[in-house]
Formats: C-alpha cells, structure tokens, sequence
C-alpha cells in the first residue's frame, strides 16, 4: 500500500477513535473507551507504516515539510496518550486529546499543504534532521498530553479528579521536558553549529524554544519548590504548551529566520 | 548591600521566578522587533519611537546590556541558590543522619509496626538481608538497647537539580567565552586560489568547486574541494560541503555561499532570420570576442555587455539589481566592416522580449541561450573556544535532568528494640518522588518481613 492509502486509512481509524471516545464521554461506558483506545493503537500502527512508506518513497526522513511533520506530529501525539494511558490508565483525556490529532492530520490533508515530497535542500542533509526534529516533536507531544489533562483539571469538579489530572498533567511534563531540552535545544545547537557553524544565533525560531523551555522551567520551580500545585499550575502547563505550539507553528508563519525549511 | 542580605536576596527562589518571566517576556519581545536591521528600515516601520527603540537597545536585544545583566543576575541568583542548598545535601548524602526515633517513623505516611520472636541481631540481619535485596545501601548505629538503621538507594537524585544549574552556568560561561574569543569571518575563493586565514598560521586552497542538482533543477549540494596548507605545503585535504565543515586545529570552515564572477563570462547565442528560416547559427563567445555570423552579408557579432539580473536604473541605464542570475541579460552588437549596424539586449528568461533596433533594418534575431561564469566558493572560517563549554554544560544539564526525574533516592529508617528475647521493629519510608511505587515496594519488604519467621 502507497503512503497515502496508510495515511488515509490511520485518518479513518483515529476518527474512529475519537468517536468511540466521544460516545464514552456522554455514556460513561468503559467498552467504548476501550475501543476508542484499540482504534487509536490501530491507527498508530497504520500510521508508522505510512511514515516508513514515506520515508521509503522519498529516501528521507519524514518531517521536511509542512504536511510531513503535521503527520508526525500527530502520530507523536497518539504514542505519547497511547503511553500515558497504559501507564496511568487516563480514558478521559481520550476524547479531546484524539480530536485535537484528528484536527491535525485533517489540516496535514488539507490541500494548504503541498504532499509532494521535494528533495532535501543542502542545509537539512544530515542525521541530525532525525535526531533534532523527531525527539523535539516528541518531547512537544506529551506537552499536549499535559495540555489536555490541565484542562480536564480546570474543567473537573471533583476533587480526586482534580488531583489525577494533576499528576497526569506533572508526569506528562516529567517525560516532555527532558525529551524537548534534548531534541529542541541540545541537538538544536549540535546540529547549528555543524551546519552554520555556530551553535545560537537567536533565531526566532531557537528564542521561542528558549521560551517554552523558561516557562516549563517556571512550572518545574514553582510546582516543586514554591509548592504551586493545581490551578496556578494547571494555567503554566496551558501556556507552555501554547509556546510550544507557537514555536512549531507560528514562528514559520509569522516570524522569518533560518529555520524556513517547514 | 552587606553579605548576609546580598546572599538572602540572591538565594531566594522568587527573585529565580521574577528573573525567569523577565527573560521570557524580554525574549518574546525580541522576536516581535525585527532585530538587527539598518536605521532607515526601523524608521520606516516605527516612526517617531524608532529611536527611542534604538537607545534602549530593543533593535540588538539579546546583545544590550540590560539583556545581559538579567542573564548576569540569573546566573548569580542559580549560584547562590545552588549553594546556599548544597551544603545541607552534602551532609545528607555523605553524612547522613542514621539514628531515627520510633515517634518520628510512626508520623510518617508509609510507616510499618511489626514484632519477631527473636534476638534483635536476628531480626537486624533478617531486615538489612531484605533491604539488600531490594538495591538499598544499608547504614546502622546502635544504642543499646536500640539500634537504628538507615537505607537508601539512588540517593544522586537529590543532586538532579544541582547538575543542571551547573551545566546551565557552564553554558553561560560557554557563551561569554564565546562571545569575548570567538571568531569568524567568510573567506571567497575563487577555485585555485590561496587565502591565508586570518588569525591562523596556515592558508586554505579552494582546488575544485562543483554544485550538484537534482533532476528537477534544485540545488543538491555545494562541494568544496579545500587544502589546509602549512608553508606552501598540503597537509590535509577535505571536500566541504553543508553539514560537512573542515576542522584544522583549533578552526572550522564551514561552506556557507557561493556566487559567480561575472568578469568574464561565456555566452550562448542562437541567431536566427526571420526572412530565412533555413539560417541558423549557435556561437559561444567572450564577452567583447567578434565572431562572423556565417551570413552573406558578412555580419560580425559581438557581446558588448553582460549583467547577471538586468534592471533599467536611473535615465533608463541598464544595470544589475544583484550579483545572483536572476534576469541574464546580454548586449548583442553587429558589425558590417567597422560600422555597428545594431545594437540589442536579449533576456534568458524571455527570449520574445529581444528586439533588434539598429541603424540598418536587419532581420536577424537572436536568443540568449546560456552563459557561464565562474563560480566562486565563500567559506566561514570561525574559531569557538566556548564550545566544549557548551557541549559540557548539555551534558550536565541532560544528566541532571536525568537524576532529578528519573533517578528517585528513596529512603527506609528503621528502628529496633529488644526486650525479653522479642524484638520491635519500627519502620518508616521517605520519597519525595515516584511515591507511588515506592510505597508498593516498601510495603512489600514490610510484608516480606512479617512473613519471614
């Protein structure tokens, strides 16, 4: 099967997930929730495979273009819940947190983004593509997870709840912050400095990473010393993960620099 | 300031949390003000506050100096804060406190009571064979008739934290080394030529430089062909390429530009004649090279001029907008004997735009078929002392970060009472992290413990 077919196919089974999911959140029933959590592993596998077919097709790694890292992004996203839920065993944030992937692989399908898979420019030519963006996108995935369950603790009323989600929304962050210290940041400035021969040039796009990074550092600080727990934290985890979105999204559309590749 | 206040000032986690939403906002700031651009361009964008932008320094942000002094702060406020706690960590993890009272472990939220019939040496060895087991490293003081025993394991997690401002400051320390020793300038090279590189005692060569395309036209890659040469000498030869810098002592050469020279270019020409569609005739020629065109009436052809991005300046004066072959054009003359007969540009990009106007009707055409010029390579020589700063302080900060999540030090005090042949065990259990699965670790060596006689 082509890329495409995998692709579309991973788009079907996580649209029905998140409807599974849905039906789970209305009806409080666990089966739906467990077929929502089997669509969604289906439809990680489908969707690995259309990442290895791409990769196959254009002899590089998948997440050159816009279209290509919107794809795996989302499919980070999945691993990160899939992993979280089998650690934490989290359900709820099952609904959200597959709509927000089937909005994301319905914008990467959306004819604003060109599929063609162009050649590798000269500057992207080098492991470092796989390290840097691959780890750096997964680190950003579970500050999505951690996203969703901040909401869920704003939106919950019970107690137990509130201090689940805040956990979740903790550990999630635990495992995000190292992987995006090391993908965003440290590879970043490795592959800088083989590539343009200096490690920082205050690129937007690397000062936005230092943003994320400041306010997940405020998070960590004022959760583990001052003793920050729930809302005020709850609304730090909101605002890292908008900054993260921003350093992955805006910055290519409304800021320029040297990271104008995707 | 005196000491003790200066340290209270720079120990406190709020001014930490104060500095780190400076820096955040200071950086979101740099990135909505275009940075390091002309005058004339923040005057053209901000008006009347463009200067006032100026003399706060908003236009080099990252580089004013009260950017720097925040950053200044935040690497004492990290130091003084590390400090201040390192001491009592020391002690805790090389001098630890091992007697413990009953009272204190029964307060604690993981606690365990348990009695044994036997001697409290048994009960000892019975518990520290347990903890053992389990990976705890096992401390004990007595005082008869109580003996207390202490066991840790990854007890370098409390210094998770510590290792990651140490390595944030190796890193600041990095980018001042950086900034005060670095050096970097871009060297042109025309392929042959030999460039001392400055600051260095050696030169470079350019032997061959190649651009690769794919089929489709797009650059794959630029490919130079470098020598280091030490008094004339070869000594090391690399093909620098992107991604690919050359490395010679304490020196890297980075490929970063390229362009061409466009003295003295070659030129494709196709002549054709609209009243003869029989005539055609391709030439390559120098710039101000005469050629016959081969016709009957004897033509001589001549390239006069060539620009590589044609624009019509002031008094409509053709010019090149840029040293990049956006709109090749060249400036065709035909000769008959010695008088000029014509005179025309013709465009590469578009060849229906030539037209002849001479001083003789000609029906001659011609199309701008190709050109060459030679292509030179430019390179970044940079010499950066502070990056093996940089890269240590990534490593530390990885490792700390490593440690404060991932390596939880978990703590188990015991105390052990004998009184008539049985003895008590008290036991408590401490963890600041990953309590959950501490606690089912811990209340399986309680069980353990209960079963075992």
């Amino acid at each position: 099967m082509t890329e495409s077919t995998l692709f579309t196919l991973a788009f079907i089974l996580y649209i029905f997930s998140a409807f599974f999911y849905l039906a789970f959140l209305f009806s409080k029933k666990m089966g739906s929730a467990r077929t929502g959590s089997i669509l969604a592993w289906a439809g990680l596998a489908v969707h690995a495979a259309a990442l290895i077919a791409r990769t196959i097709e254009s002899g590089h790694a998948p997440f050159t273009n816009m279209y290509e890292s919107l794809s795996f992004l989302s499919w980070a996203a999945v691993l990160a819940f899939v992993i979280i839920d089998f650690k934490f065993k989290i359900p709820k944030i099952g609904p959200y947190l597959m709509l927000i992937v089937v909005g994301l692989v319905a914008l990467a399908s959306s004819p604003l983004m060109p599929k063609t898979a162009t050649p590798l420019v000269p500057a992207l030519q080098s492991y470092w593509l796989w390290l840097h963006v691959s780890v750096t996108l997964l680190g950003e995935a579970f500050f999505a997870v951690a996203f969703i369950a901040s909401i869920r603790y704003l939106a919950a009323g019970d107690p137990a709840k509130k201090e689940r989600m805040d956990s979740v929304s903790y550990r999630c962050v635990a495992v995000g912050f190292p992987l995006f210290t090391l993908g965003g940041l440290v590879f970043g400035m490795v592959w800088a400095y083989k590539a343009w021969g200096t490690y920082w040039s205050w690129d937007p796009k690397e000062v936005w990473s230092l943003i994320t990074w400041f306010v997940f550092a405020l998070y960590l600080h004022t959760r583990i010393v001052m003793g920050w727990k729930g809302k005020r934290s709850a609304i730090i985890a909101l605002v890292g993960f908008l900054a993260a979105l921003f350093t992955y999204f805006g910055v290519n559309y409304l800021l320029s620099g040297l990271h104008s590749y995707a | 300031m005196r000491m003790k206040s200066f340290i209270k000032f720079f120990s406190s986690v709020k001014l930490a949390i104060v500095l780190l939403i400076v820096l955040t906002l200071a950086s979101v700031l740099g990135t909505l003000i275009p940075q390091g651009r002309t005058v004339e361009e923040y005057a053209a964008r901000y008006g009347q506050i463009a200067g006032f932008f100026s003399r706060i320094q908003l236009t080099h942000l990252y580089h004013s100096i009260w950017f720097l002094a925040l950053l200044g702060f935040f690497a004492l406020n990290i130091v003084v804060c590390t400090l201040t706690r390192l001491a009592p960590k020391f002690r805790r993890a090389f001098r630890p406190h091992v007697q413990a009272d009953a009272k204190g472990l029964q307060a604690l939220k993981l606690n365990g009571r348990l009695k044994k019939n036997a001697a409290l040496s048994e009960a000892k060895s019975d518990l520290v064979g347990l903890l053992k087991a389990a990976h705890y490293r096992v401390r004990e003081t007595a005082e008869p008739p109580r003996t207390s025993l202490l066991a840790r394991k990854k007890i370098w997690g409390i210094f998770g934290s510590d290792f990651v401002h140490l390595g944030l400051l190796v890193i600041i320390a990095g980018g001042i080394v950086s900034g005060l020793a670095g050096f970097r300038t871009e060297l042109a090279f025309n392929e042959g030529d030999v460039v001392q590189v400055p600051r260095a005692g050696f030169e470079l060569r350019l032997d061959k430089f190649t651009t690769e395309f794919y089929p489709d036209g797009n650059v794959k890659d630029w490919k130079s062909a470098m020598s280091v040469l030490e008094q004339k000498r070869p000594v090391l030869s690399k093909m620098v390429e992107v991604n690919h810098p050359l490395s010679y002592k304490s020196f890297n050469f980075y490929q970063t530009s390229y362009g061409w020279n466009w003295d003295n270019p070659a030129v494709e020409l196709w002549a054709k004649k609209t009243g003869d569609a029989a005539f055609e005739k391709k030439m390559k020629l120098r710039l101000g090279e005469r050629a016959p065109l081969g016709d009957k009436e004897e033509t001589i052809v001549a390239v006069a001029r060539f620009v590589p991005d044609f624009v019509l300046g002031e008094g409509n004066e053709p010019q090149t907008r840029s040293l990049q072959p956006n709109n090749p054009a060249a400036l065709v003359e035909g000769f008959r004997g010695s008088e000029k007969i014509f005179s025309a540009w013709i465009f590469a990009n578009y060849p229906d735009f030539s037209k002849i106007h001479g001083t003789k009707d000609t029906d001659l055409a011609f199309e701008l078929k190709s050109f060459e010029a030679r292509q030179y390579s430019v390179i970044e020589a940079a010499r950066d002392p502070g990056t093996a700063l940089i890269w240590a302080g990534c490593v530390l900060v990885m490792a700390g970060l490593g440690l404060a999540f991932y390596w939880p030090p978990w703590e188990i005090k015991a105390v052990l009472e004998e009184a008539q042949g049985k003895t008590e065990l008290v036991i408590g259990g401490l963890a600041t992290k990953s309590r959950d699965a501490f606690a089912a670790e811990f209340e399986k060596i309680i069980a353990s413990s209960r079963r075992s006689k």
